[in-house]
């Protein structure tokens, strides 16, 4: 509802439906068969009657219906969210937890700081020096586009890498923690080895945060992608968002927003059911 | 664990390595990058210029639009004229929409109808307005009649009459027609990924010389930066929307070179209805305090061309003997206070952020003017928001563009009589001038009358004139395309260099 107000009164898409020269009396019918000469509050109401029973109407410029572009840019915008993630949590769990076993070490300092700049660095300019330096002079990965693995690589690694930092930083703050509490010290003294005690006891605790950040960032990055897609070309809801909201093509506005609210919601519910796999001491249950 | 992590590690690394920069293509194969993806491929459905790109290749018009606003034949073999409001065209006979239904007389008057349908929302219907109707008289030949006599008849039906296939379109419907279009041009559709790419292979039963390219892949990249090093890497052959601070780099990579075919006129629209600007010595003064030549140099590398009145100095109807105002702060300063602003004038020149080149520009044009005593404080503005100021007349100062159109009636009609608009200027001798100079058929004498147009409207100032530019398309070294004036990729023109 907000969104359906709030882009309604940003601008009317009539006008640049319409090429400059068009009279005042083309723009007037076409407004008129469009129905936005009705009033804000009849055009909201036709517009949920309809949605309630999943239609979302008709894109104002490409003329089909909208679900069928949202259905259509969902597989490569959650391909792009799950590459980006993989490669985060692939590569800042075990940079997390070896700073926090060597705690004050130079490699600890070193990716800390690494951390830091992977936080800071914009995806827009990572995303173009990526480019500039494995596209145009090395010639190994495409510019941009989508279709191969080698096209996935520079814009999962751009918006990766700044959730990487995160994650990095996360998991060494959770990690140190979790090793100073009793029970560590208890399974180092049953003798158990290091490396069990760190991979198995202490990083089965420290994921649970780390599970919650992931997940609602994973619902940022479906619909957050909108640079790194733009930058590389790829066909995601980033994209067709923006466009759509430059053109003020209201109804396609209105079902993304729609669609992403839904994923949002549901990655925050598989959130809470994976909470049950990794804390047993966390049930939904009645029984207490 | 860790020998875990170091597999997958090894893994990312060796898909590094061994990823291809693109699937190697034939040497028959065109691959076209464009800022924005089409939106449909009905021709008859949009004013989008990177939509329209894509399905001139796929539609034929009666004719070929030529640089001087003549026409030449492309679907209609012959044409007369009846009366100066009757024209009989012949089509070619034996020519196939790509499905293979033929091209006739009805196909004709079935297309003509369908841009009135309202179903269609067909943006360029305003114009065919002039048109009353076709009446089919045979096969192969029909009448078209206008209701008075308008000399730019036939140029507009070469732009915007695409002919479509009436069977296959009350087979499939509008909605399939815009996404599965079938016309009569040089490349059929194969296949269109939304979002992706828009293939298309050459119809080999095409009437007319066939294009080079087998195939020809549309592709979108939104992002300028991304779209010059497709261009260099060589993932693309023709690019378009290159921004002025990225040509050195093309050219200096040796892979590519910039075409200057078309033109786009960028122009300093004035309100007129309101002070200061309503006494034509302050509109004076702001044409005589833009530093046209500066500009050039400095942003355009000298290519672009001064202009010396609202018709452009490429199009028919100008009138040559025009100089462009020079550039004299001092005059201008001399206009001002005659006309009561000693000290000079604070003003807003609003401008959209989407046009291609615009903040170097406004900031310069913003710089000569505080010259001048004409302080204008910049107002940037998204494209929505810009053209609703627009039409509710919001504006003072603001720069729009339009193409350096060959047609004189086809943006001077629109932008100067206030039948079509009268947001910021009006003025009746224009009015009827402008309404004389559609229905002359005659070339030379209708040159007369926008000579006289353009004349006037230089004295009057409703607008500071500045240059027409070249806007560029990238091409790669391996392909000759010196691209078109009216802006639209037909790659039907395109060929190897050597």
């Amino acid at each position: 509802m907000i969104s359906f107000f709030f882009i309604h009164l940003s601008g009317d898409p009539v006008l640049l439906m319409l090429p400059g020269d068009a009279s005042d009396q083309e723009i007037e019918e076409l407004r008129e068969q469009l129905g936005f000469n009705d009033p804000l509050y009849v055009q909201y109401v036709r517009f949920a009657s309809k949605a309630i029973r999943g239609d979302f109407g008709e894109s104002l410029y490409y003329h089909v219906p909208v679900m069928e572009l949202v259905i259509e840019r969902l597989p490569a915008s959650l391909e792009l969210a799950v590459a980006a993630m993989v490669f985060a949590l692939v590569l800042a769990v075990p940079i997390g937890i070896i700073s926090a076993v060597r705690r004050g070490s130079i490699l600890d300092m070193g990716s800390m700081l690494g951390a830091l700049l992977g936080l800071s660095m914009p995806h827009f300019w990572l995303g173009i020096m990526l480019m500039l330096l494995f596209s145009v002079h090395l010639g190994w990965l495409p510019t941009s586009g989508r279709g191969t693995m080698a096209h996935l690589i520079m814009p999962a690694v751009s918006l990766g890498l700044s959730l990487m930092a995160m994650f990095a930083r996360l998991t060494r703050s959770v990690m140190l923690e979790v090793l100073s509490l009793d029970y560590i010290r208890t399974a180092r003294a049953k003798g158990l080895r290091e490396e069990v005690v760190v991979g198995k006891h202490a990083l089965k605790n420290a994921l649970i945060p780390l599970v919650t950040v992931a997940g609602m960032q994973f619902g940022f990055l479906i619909g957050g992608t909108v640079i790194i897609e733009t930058v590389f070309a790829w066909p995601g809801l980033g994209r067709l968002v923006i466009q759509a909201i430059f053109s003020r093509d209201y109804p396609l506005v209105q079902a993304i927003v729609f669609v992403l609210s839904l994923l949002f919601v549901g990655m925050n519910l598989l959130v809470d059911i994976l909470y049950v796999y990794l804390d047993p001491q966390i049930s939904y249950s009645e029984e207490k | 664990m860790k020998k875990t992590y170091l597999l997958i590690l090894a893994a990312m690394m060796l898909i590094c390595l061994f990823a291809s920069p693109g699937a190697a293509r034939d040497a028959d194969t065109l691959i076209v990058v464009q800022e924005s993806e089409p939106v449909g491929l009905d021709l008859m459905r949009s004013s989008l210029q990177n939509t329209m790109s894509v399905c001139y290749n796929i539609h034929d018009t009666l004719f070929f639009p030529q640089q001087d606003a003549s026409i030449k034949p492309a679907l209609a073999e012959k044409w007369e004229k009846l009366d100066d409001m009757t024209w009989k065209i012949t089509l070619r006979n034996g020519v196939t929409f790509h499905n293979g239904e033929p091209l006739n007389a009805k196909a004709v008057k079935f297309s003509f109808d369908r841009v009135f349908d309202p179903e269609i929302k067909c943006p360029h219907k305003g114009k065919l307005s002039a048109f009353k109707g076709i009446k089919v008289l045979d096969e192969l030949s029909f009448e078209i009649k206008t209701a008075k006599p308008f000399a730019p008849g036939l140029y507009m039906l070469a732009i915007y009459l695409p002919i479509v296939p009436p069977d296959y379109i009350k087979k499939v419907g509008n909605t399939k027609y815009n996404t599965d279009p079938v016309g009569c041009g040089p490349y059929k559709l194969a296949k269109w990924v939304r979002g992706e790419s828009v293939i298309l292979e050459r119809y080999e039963n095409y009437y007319g010389p066939k294009p080079y390219y087998r195939k020809v892949v549309f592709k979108t990249v939104p992002e300028a930066t991304s779209r010059v090093a497709a261009l260099v890497t060589g993932e693309a052959d023709v690019v378009s929307g290159i921004a002025v601070h990225q040509r050195k780099n093309i050219l200096e990579s040796g892979k590519a070179y910039l075409t200057s075919q078309m033109g786009v006129m960028p122009y300093l629209g004035i309100n007129t209805y309101e002070p200061p600007f309503d006494d034509v010595r302050v509109r004076q003064a702001v044409n005589y305090a833009i530093n046209r030549e500066l500009i050039n140099k400095a942003l355009f590398n000298g290519k672009a061309i001064l202009c010396n009145g609202p018709i452009s100095p490429r199009t028919f109807g100008h009138a040559p003997d025009l100089k462009p105002y020079p550039f004299d702060p001092a005059k201008a300063k001399a206009l001002l206070k005659e006309a009561g602003y000693p000290n000079g004038i604070e003003v807003r020149l609003a401008y959209p952020t989407y046009m291609s080149q615009i903040q170097e520009q406004v900031e310069a044009i913003a710089a000569n003017l505080a010259e001048a005593g004409i302080k204008a404080k910049l107002e940037p503005f998204e494209r929505a928001v810009m053209w609703q100021r627009y039409k509710g007349k919001k504006h003072q100062l603001y720069v729009y563009w339009w193409d350096d159109a060959p047609e004189p009636d086809r943006y001077m009609y629109s932008l100067f009589n206030s039948k079509s608009r009268d947001y910021y200027y009006k003025n009746e001798t224009i009015d009827v001038l402008l309404d004389l100079g559609r229905t002359i058929i005659d070339r030379t004498e209708r040159a007369k009358v926008y000579n006289e147009i353009d004349r006037i409207l230089y004295e009057d100032s409703p607008w500071a004139f500045l240059y027409v530019i070249p806007e560029v398309f990238g091409v790669s070294n391996k392909v000759f395309y010196e691209g078109d004036r009216d802006g639209f990729l037909n790659m039907r023109w395109a060929k190897p260099k050597n």
